[in-house]
C-alpha cells in the first residue's frame, strides 16, 4: 500500500467531527427554549388527552356494534361484520381491550394531527414545482432515518412519555398522506382541468371542486398509509414511555416471555388490519356510491 | 472518451479488488486461533469492559475478538447457544433465571468483574442543596430518604397526570422494575405520584440529563457505574438497610449486586487461556465509573478508555496476566 493508502482508505484528514457540535447545540437549545417547549408539550399534551377521553367513554360493546355495523355497511355483508367485531373480541378476550383503547387514543391523535400538517402540504407540493423539490428529499429523509436518532432528542426537549410519542410517530407517519395528497391531485386529467378554467372558475374553485374531489382515491389511500405507518410506530413509541399494547410487547421481549410478547403483537395486528379494512372499506364504498351516481 | 471510462473502472475495480483480497488473506494469516465473541448488551460500561478485555486477548493472547451488540435477551440467549463467549457484565438480579441457569451448567460464571454498584431513587443534588452558581434555589431542603419523598409531589410535578407527581420507574423487564414498584406501593407513594415506565434505558438517561441540564426536579431510579453517574451531581435517596426478608417487597436498601464475568459452555474448549485470564478479571465500580466519566468528558472512544485505563491501572491488571502477557499488552500500547 504506502504511498497510495489515500486511494484505497478514505483519508482521515478530510473527516470533521460533527457529532459533539450537534450535541451541544440540542443541550443549549433544550435549556434556552425550554419554557416554549413546555407550551409546545402542554398544548399537544392537552390534544391528545381530550382525543384520548372521547375515545374512553365508548363502552367495549358500543365499540364492537360500531365495528360490526361499519364493517356490514362497507362491505355490504353482515358476515363481513361479524368476523370485525369478532377480531376485536379476541383483543378483550386476551386482556388487551384498555391498553388497545390507549394505543388507538394515540394513534387517532398522531393521525390527525399527520392529516392537519399533510394535507396542506401535499395541495402546495402539488402545485408547485420547487415546493415539491424541497419538500420531496425531506419526506425520503424522515421515511428512511432510524427513528432512535430523532425520538432520544424529541424526549431531551420535551421528556418522555405521550409527547415525544405523538411527534415521532408524526414525523414517520406524515409522508405517505404529503405524497399521495400532491401524486393524486397532479395526475388529474389537465383537459379537465382546463374545461373548468374556461368555464370560468377561480382556481380555488378548480382546487376545490375538480381537482381534489377527482383525486381523492389516491388522498384516501395515502391517509390509509399513513394510518397503517401510525400503528407500525406503536412499539417504538413505548420504548420513550408511551403505555399501551406496545408497552406490553417491550416488556415481553425483554423478559423473554414470548407467550406476553405474542399476545400484545397479535392485539396490535388485529388493530392494524381492522383500521385497514374499515377505512379501506369507506373509501371503496364512496367509489361504489359515485359508480351508482353515473 | 467512452473507452477511457471503461478502462479507468476496470483500473479501480481491480485496485480495490486486490487490496480486499489481500486484507482477507492478512486477516486468514493473523486469525489462526479462533474468535472469541463479547456481548455488548447497550450501555457503557459493559462496553468499556468488552475494549478492555477484547485489548487483551487480542493483543496478548493472539485471538480475533468480535463485540455482538443487542438488548440482554438477546444477547443472553446467544451466550446460552455458544453464539457469544463472553459477558463481561451480568447483572445477575436482572436475570430472573440465571442462578438457575448457572446451576444447571448451561453457562459457566467465572467471577465477580465488580460488587460494588448502587442503584436505587436518585434526585439532583440542587433539588436538596439548591445550587447557587446556576441560580436553583432548593426545592425539597428536607429530602433524604425515599419515605420523604411524601408529599413532596408538587416537586416533581407530572404534566401528564394534574395533580400528581412522577417517579420514573425501572426499565420494564428488568427484575429491579417490580422491585422499585413494590417500593413505590409500600411506602405509601402510589396516592401522590405516578409510576412512570420510561420504557428503555436510552429514554430514562435522556430524561435524567435533560432535567439536570435545564436544572428541573427530578427523581426516578437509575444505578452505578454509568457515564450519567459520573458526569452529573445525583444523590441516591436513602433507605432502610438491606434485609433479605424484606427486599423483594421493596422494603429496603439495594445491595450491591454482584456483576459477574461469563462464558459460554463452548467458551472453554475454544479458548482455555482466555478463560484462566477472565477467572482473575476483577475491577470495581470506582474504576468504571470513572473510565465512564473519561469518556464523557473527552468523547472518547470505549478503546481510549481502554488504553487510558491499561495506562492508568497497571497495578490492577497486571496481577490478571503472566509476564509475557503483560509486556505484549505494554507494547501493543
Amino acid at each position: 500500500m504506502g504511498p497510495f493508502n489515500w486511494l484505497l482508505t478514505f483519508p482521515s484528514a478530510l473527516t470533521i467531527d460533527t457529532g459533539p457540535i450537534v450535541d451541544d447545540a440540542v443541550a443549549s437549545l433544550s435549556r434556552a427554549w425550554a419554557p416554549l417547549f413546555s407550551l409546545m408539550g402542554n398544548a399537544l399534551l392537552g390534544f391528545v388527552n381530550s382525543i384520548q377521553s372521547v375515545v374512553d367513554i365508548i363502552p367495549w360493546w358500543v365499540m364492537l356494534g360500531i365495528v360490526f355495523a361499519l364493517g356490514w355497511r362497507l362491505t355490504r355483508r353482515a358476515s363481513r361484520g361479524a368476523a370485525y367485531a369478532f377480531m376485536l373480541l379476541i383483543v378483550g378476550i386476551l386482556g388487551l381491550w384498555e391498553l388497545m383503547y390507549i394505543t388507538l387514543g394515540l394513534v387517532i391523535s398522531s393521525v390527525l394531527i399527520s392529516l392537519a400538517i399533510g394535507l396542506p402540504i401535499g395541495i402546495l407540493a402539488s402545485g408547485s414545482r420547487r415546493a415539491e423539490s424541497l419538500i420531496k428529499p425531506a419526506l425520503d429523509a424522515m421515511q428512511t432515518m432510524p427513528t432512535f436518532v430523532y425520538l432520544i432528542p424529541a424526549v431531551m426537549f420535551f421528556g418522555l412519555g405521550k409527547v415525544p410519542g405523538v411527534i415521532a410517530t408524526t414525523i414517520y407517519a406524515v409522508p405517505p398522506v404529503i405524497r399521495l395528497t400532491s401524486h393524486g391531485i397532479r395526475q388529474v386529467d389537465k383537459e379537465v382541468v382546463e374545461a373548468a378554467l374556461s368555464f370560468g372558475s377561480t382556481r380555488a374553485q378548480v382546487l376545490f371542486k375538480v381537482q381534489i374531489p377527482l383525486a381523492l382515491p389516491t388522498i384516501m389511500a395515502g391517509i390509509n398509509q399513513t394510518l397503517m405507518m401510525a400503528m407500525a410506530m406503536v412499539v417504538t413509541c413505548a420504548m420513550i414511555g408511551v403505555k399501551g399494547l406496545g408497552y406490553e410487547v417491550i416488556v415481553g421481549i425483554n423478559r423473554l416471555e414470548i407467550g406476553r410478547g405474542l399476545k400484545s403483537g397479535i392485539a396490535i395486528v388485529i388493530m392494524a388490519v381492522l383500521l385497514d379494512r374499515l377505512t379501506q372499506g369507506w373509501f371503496s364504498a364512496g367509489d361504489k356510491l359515485k359508480e351508482k351516481d353515473e | 472518451m467512452r473507452n477511457d471510462i471503461k478502462i479507468l473502472i476496470v483500473l479501480a475495480l481491480s485496485i480495490s479488488l486486490m487490496s480486499s483480497a489481500g486484507c482477507i488473506g492478512g486477516n486468514l494469516a493473523k486469525n489462526e486461533k479462533p474468535v472469541i465473541v463479547f456481548a455488548e448488551q447497550g450501555w457503557d460500561s459493559v462496553r468499556f469492559h468488552d475494549a478492555v478485555a477484547m485489548f487483551i486477548v487480542e493483543n496478548a493472547f493472539g485471538y480475533g475478538v468480535e463485540e455482538v451488540g443487542g438488548s440482554t435477551s438477546v444477547t443472553y440467549a446467544a451466550l446460552l447457544s455458544g453464539e457469544v463467549d463472553v459477558f463481561m457484565e451480568m447483572w445477575t438480579d436482572n436475570l430472573a433465571f440465571y442462578d438457575a441457569d448457572v446451576a444447571d451448567g448451561k453457562i459457566i460464571e467465572l467471577g465477580t468483574n465488580f460488587d460494588d454498584n448502587a442503584q436505587g431513587l436518585y434526585v439532583p443534588r440542587y433539588v436538596i442543596e439548591g445550587d447557587a452558581a446556576r441560580g436553583i434555589e432548593p426545592l425539597a431542603p428536607g429530602l433524604e430518604s425515599v419515605s420523604d419523598l411524601r408529599g413532596l409531589k408538587s416537586v416533581f410535578k407530572d404534566a401528564e397526570t394534574p395533580g400528581k407527581g412522577r417517579i420514573y420507574g425501572a426499565i420494564p423487564g428488568w427484575q429491579v422494575d417490580e422491585i422499585v414498584y413494590r417500593k413505590y406501593m409500600l411506602y405509601g407513594l402510589a396516592d401522590d405520584y405516578c409510576y412512570f415506565s420510561p420504557g428503555s434505558d436510552a429514554a430514562l438517561a435522556a430524561a435524567f440529563a435533560s432535567a439536570y441540564e435545564k436544572g428541573e426536579p427530578i427523581v426516578g431510579y437509575y444505578w452505578e457505574p454509568t457515564w450519567l453517574m459520573g458526569k452529573y451531581d445525583f444523590i441516591l435517596l436513602k433507605d432502610a438497610p438491606y434485609d433479605p426478608e424484606l427486599f423483594m417487597e421493596g422494603g429496603c436498601e439495594f445491595p450491591a449486586v454482584p456483576c459477574t464475568i461469563c462464558v459460554s459452555t463452548k467458551t472453554p474448549g475454544k479458548a482455555p487461556d482466555v478463560v484462566e485470564f477472565l477467572k482473575k478479571y476483577r475491577t470495581s465500580s470506582e474504576i468504571t465509573s470513572k473510565a465512564l466519566a473519561y469518556i464523557a468528558d473527552n468523547r472518547a472512544t470505549t478503546e481510549d478508555a481502554a488504553k487510558w485505563f491499561l495506562r492508568e491501572y497497571e497495578y490492577v491488571w497486571s496481577g490478571w496476566l503472566e509476564e509475557k502477557q503483560i509486556k505484549a499488552v505494554k507494547a501493543a500500547l
